[in-house]
């Protein structure tokens, strides 16, 4: 039924009302799902980064004994020797950045009034965000715990103990 | 100064304006100048429905209605306006629902109807339902609806614009109509409005009294414009008193009330309608419980600190019973006068609520300038006519019928003859009045103020010319009038701005008020008799042999009642001899 | 009910000086029983005529309750004719602009005596009609239909005529301003037209395809009942000039439109629904809505807005997918 009628009913029909100018018209549509698929992606990011974090919690604080103090190097790097855990964390990195990324874009569109403001906030806001996203997925997946040829002294113990 | 060229224009965005342009604007070029934005308008506080015999919940059908409306109007209806508007009362129900009115359902999917008070079946046998409904919100719905048509439609509305005249010619030798003039609101600017046909649908006159249901809007601006213009009003004196209006405020507490088995009480806490109506006590017309409660009051027997009111108890009804029936009128109740409608019972009063009367138009919605000779271009439609379907007191539910079906008509006819007549040139003179109107509003130096002015004239009508009037009454209306209009010669406004001059407005409106408060009381003086929504103490009974016909009241300075003649209408009779009014 | 007075004097309570009432209908003569005569000749009639609109006039609980009313009771001592008026003081701050005068926005404060069942508007007018005609302000009905008088009282936004001041904060000043987000013109008044265009745009009518039946479109009362809480909107702007995304610079469609179109979206008779979605998935569309409730809460008519903009989201949601 919606194409035809769509040929007989303009939109937006307040083009075809001219009514003092244009100043209350808005100001570009933008008819695609962005919008849609970003609400969703945040419900949907927001409840994986939910198992995601606490996941990441227990096992980094309460699995070992020590709590937050046995956190090293080493433990780092261990636990990136298992691809497992490197999708883990990607998944966490990625998924954190995009939502908190989303968000202060949303942030943005509802508190700058200007869209000149907007559109320069949102320049440093996504490039900060794709630099931290590429820097960390970058750190994941090249992290080396034993890199070779490195001053023994500064190596975990793991890397010399065999 | 603006002049704008329209086909047809109307003149109010209520229920029978924006009906009337849904039709003329999809066969001309046409404008609705509104004062309001259009969902403002009073339609939508319309409560209980509009009757049509659909005869879809049981056996109905138009000629029962028209006997209904007829013998509702005390016989005082022109029977060819009955039967039209309760034919095509089906046809109205019809468009509405398919422009989108959400009616009530049947369980088959059809739309709901319901009883209300008067409607019968088979002339008078027992009530019927034919009432269809959207909750307790029928004419909010009508308003919306009409409202979003128009909008489909592109309709060209100019909101909160005023109309303050009317643009009359001669032309070889016939007046006609040339347009109108308007004031924008937002910037004090006139402008004008050339057309080639006019409607009027700008509504009632409720604020000439102080209790009304009415918005504080309804100035009666069409009546008083028309009749300025040297065009008669028709049946002025018939004003519906609805029983149960919150006390002091007016605000309408539906019939349902009463018929879901709410009893008025005094002070004493004495059912009184036992003693006035012993059958059907709280069950009885609008007109006798109005009445009733007055002469209560009048009588000292009233509640309250100044004994000015009645109480409509529902305390013995079940809570669950009132909240499922009434619960627009328990929350009216709660909200504005604090009372809890479960415990305690509600102050009630007469309110003013309804003009029957009005421009007096034929059928096809064509404005009279006198008996029979019609204002080529000209229309009227809804409260501010008088076609007259409500003769002297309108059925429950009759105005939501009225506005759509004269509405339609109103537009149909006004599209046509502008389809065939040419523009009439307006008269350099066309603005004159307007600017000396509001000249002497905004640079009047006296000492009055509008509200008091006002307040003064509410008081007195409230007082003389309620539901009891007497020859006694009425005359000192009219000296209280006269001596007002004197005062209204020396007022002052503060706002002297040309942006959202308000109080220039109410100046203005107040001069509308002081002359339909006139016309009123004068054409009450001059019916000696009582019928439907007027009663004269001094002849308290119908008196078909010298008044069975409508008053026609005109502008005239040489006329010795206060610049106003008084002449007489034939009503129109089809196939209903007239009976005494009795159910 | 809480207030004791309250009922004392409705008679008043409109108007402003109780002084000005005449105290009884006095000037009506002729009085005694005689003249009832004229009246009660009717008074055999219907029991049709009263049973009005009454949804439940058919209903038999009605006709058993009415017969079971005793014709005398004894009343609460208060709605005799006891109890003195009720009366305070009250002080308003009211946010004056008129651009003819000056550009600066002041605060103009008021202090006025009112009484027991007086409304906000009451005091509005009170100001306008005796102390200030200038002030310049939109109502109409003054009972909470037409939506004219849609303003911001003490940081909420209500109708005017809904908001009794006894039921304010007495002892400190009660504030006045125009509804947030859209151009103020003068004083209380704003340019509605950005609110309007938006209702346009979101088609607020029923597009219904197919060949038009003789009678009316067939709907279920189940089907009527999907979208009756939507069908109360007055368009008084309280829901969107609530709403802080809305306030930012007045693009978003606001919880009006999306009321609105909600009405027609989920009405069976509709068949411009999609097109609706379509509309309301835009950048300004219905995904700008952040939940906060505001405009649930300053809804006058009691309409779930923010619930009706998430079965709106629901439904752009599930077409796509």
């Amino acid at each position: 039924m919606s194409t035809p009628l769509k040929a007989r009913i303009s939109v937006p029909r307040s083009k075809d009302l001219e009514v003092n100018g244009v100043k209350y018209n808005r100001s570009s549509s933008r008819r695609n799902n962005f919008e849609m698929f970003a609400w969703l992606f945040m419900r949907l990011s927001g409840v994986v980064l939910l198992v995601l974090v606490f996941v990441h919690l227990y096992v980094n604080l309460l699995v070992e004994e020590g709590g937050v103090h046995a956190i090293d190097f080493g433990f780092v790097g261990g636990k990136w020797a298992n691809p497992f855990w490197q999708v883990w964390d990607l998944l966490l990195l990625w998924l954190a950045m995009l939502h908190g990324t989303n968000g202060l874009r949303v942030i943005i569109d509802d508190y700058a009034e200007k869209d000149r403001t907007r559109f320069w906030l949102k320049v440093f806001l996504f490039v900060t965000s794709a630099f931290v996203i590429l820097l960390g997925t970058l750190v994941i997946f090249t992290f080396e715990p034993c890199p070779v040829g490195a001053d023994p002294a500064l190596l975990a113990s793991f890397c010399t103990a065999g | 100064m603006q002049v704008h060229k329209y086909d047809v224009v109307i003149m109010g965005a209520g229920g029978a304006g924006m009906r009337a342009a849904i039709e003329a604007g999809q066969r001309s070029r046409t404008a609705v100048l509104t004062k309001l934005y259009p969902t403002r308008s009073h339609t939508g506080a319309a409560q209980g429905g509009m009757c049509a015999a659909l005869a879809n919940v049981e056996e109905d059908n138009w000629e029962w209605h028209t006997f209904d409306t007829i013998k509702g109007g005390d016989y005082l209806v022109d029977q060819d306006a009955a039967e039209v508007m309760a034919k095509e009362a089906i046809d109205a129900v019809l468009d509405l629902e398919k422009m989108g009115l959400p009616f009530n359902r049947t369980p088959e999917g059809k739309i709901d109807q319901r009883r209300f008070g008067g409607h019968t079946r088979d002339h008078g046998k027992a009530p019927v339902r034919r009432a269809c409904y959207a909750a307790d919100r029928t004419g909010h719905m009508i308003l919306q609806t009409l409202y979003q048509t128009c909008i489909k439609h592109n309709v060209e509305f100019f909101n909160e614009f005023y109309v303050l005249d009317l643009i009359m010619t001669e032309v070889d030798g016939q007046r006609r109509v040339a347009g109108v003039v308007s004031y924008d609101l937002a910037t004090g600017e006139l402008h004008v409005f050339q057309a080639k046909s006019v409607i009027f649908a700008s509504g009632g006159a409720g604020k000439v009294f102080k209790t009304t249901s009415n918005a504080h809007t309804l100035t009666g601006d069409g009546m008083a414009i028309a009749f300025r213009n040297g065009l008669p009003l028709e049946d002025m004196e018939f004003i519906q008193f609805h029983p149960t209006g919150l006390a002091g405020l007016g605000i309408l507490v539906s019939e349902a009330a009463r018929g879901e088995g709410g009893i008025l009480r005094n002070a004493d806490g004495e059912r009184f309608m036992e003693r006035y109506a012993p059958t059907i006590k709280d069950l009885a017309p609008r007109d006798i419980v109005a009445r009733s409660m007055a002469n209560e009051v009048r009588e000292g027997r009233g509640a309250g600190p100044n004994k000015d009111y009645v109480l409509l108890d529902l305390t013995h009804l079940e809570p669950a019973h009132i909240d499922a029936k009434l619960p627009d009128i328990t929350e009216f109740a709660r909200t504005y006068l604090g009372v809890e409608p479960y415990t305690e019972p509600v102050p009630v009063f007469p309110t003013c609520h309804y003009a029957m009367g009005g421009i007096p138009t034929n059928i096809k919605a064509e404005v009279l300038q006198d008996n029979d000779t019609v204002v080529p271009g000209l229309y009227a439609a809804g409260e501010v006519a008088c076609v007259s379907v409500h003769g002297s007191n309108r059925l429950g539910t009759n105005s939501l019928l009225d506005i759509n079906v004269f509405g339609k008509r109103a537009g149909i006819y006004a599209a046509e003859y502008a389809q065939r007549a040419e523009f009439v040139p307006v008269p350099d003179s066309a603005l004159d009045s307007t600017v000396a109107l509001l000249d002497n509003a905004r640079n009047g130096t006296g000492t009055e103020k509008v509200a008091a002015i006002r307040k003064d004239l509410q008081d007195t009508m409230d007082l003389n010319v309620q539901v009891f009037r007497t020859a006694e009454t009425l005359q000192t209306a009219l000296d209280d009038i006269a001596a007002l209009e004197a005062r209204y010669a020396n007022i002052s406004i503060q706002d002297k701005g040309k942006r959202f001059n308000l109080d220039l407005l109410e100046a203005v409106e107040l001069g509308f008020l002081l002359q339909l408060a006139k016309v009123m009381t004068v054409a009450a003086l001059h019916r000696e008799e009582s019928r439907g929504g007027h009663f004269r103490e001094d002849f308290p009974d119908r008196d078909d042999a010298n008044f069975m016909k409508h008053s026609m009241v005109y502008l005239d300075p040489s006329s010795p009642t206060a610049g106003i003649r008084q002449e007489t209408k034939p009503v129109i009779f089809t196939r209903y001899e007239p009976m005494e009014r009795k159910y | 009910m809480s207030t004791a007075h309250t009922p004392d004097r409705p008679e008043n309570g409109r108007n402003d000086d109780p002084q000005d009432r005449a105290p009884e209908h006095g000037h009506a003569p002729g009085q005694g029983q005689d003249e009832r005569a004229g009246y009660k000749t009717d008074a055999d009639s219907p029991a049709v005529d009263a049973r009005d609109t009454a949804s439940g006039a058919q209903d038999p609980a009605a006709a058993n309750a009415e017969a079971e009313a005793p014709s005398r009771v004894e009343l609460p001592e208060k709605q005799g004719s006891a109890g003195a008026i009720p009366q305070f003081d009250v002080t308003l701050q009211i946010r004056r602009y008129n651009p003819e005068v000056s550009d600066e926005v002041r605060w103009d404060e008021y202090k006025l005596t009112m009484y027991g069942t007086d409304r906000v508007l009451d005091a509005l007018h009170k100001v306008k009609w005796e102390i200030d005609g200038s002030l310049s302000f939109r109502r109409s009905c003054a009972h909470g239909v037409c939506g004219s008088d849609a303003m911001r009282i003490n940081g909420q936004n209500r109708l005017a005529c809904k908001v009794l001041l006894k039921d304010l904060d007495l002892d400190k000043p009660i504030t006045v301003e125009p509804i947030k987000g859209l151009p103020c013109e003068k004083d209380l008044i704003v340019d509605m037209e950005p609110f309007f265009q938006s209702y346009r745009e979101i088609m607020p009518f029923l597009v219904a395809g197919g060949n038009e039946p003789t009678m009316e479109r067939y709907q279920s009362p189940e089907d009527r009942a999907r979208f009756d809480d939507t069908t109360k909107c007055i368009l008084c702007a309280a829901c969107t000039s609530s709403c802080p995304v809305f306030w930012t610079d007045g693009q978003y469609f606001g919880p009006a439109a999306i009321v609105n179109a909600h009405r027609f979206i989920f009405d069976s008779r509709d068949d411009a629904g999609d097109l609706r979605l379509e509309i309301l998935n835009d950048k300004e569309g219905v995904w700008r809505c952040r939940t906060t409730f505001n405009c649930t809460e300053a809804c006058p008519r009691g309409i779930q807005v923010t619930k009706a903009i998430a079965e709106v989201k629901n439904a752009i949601l599930s077409r796509s997918m």
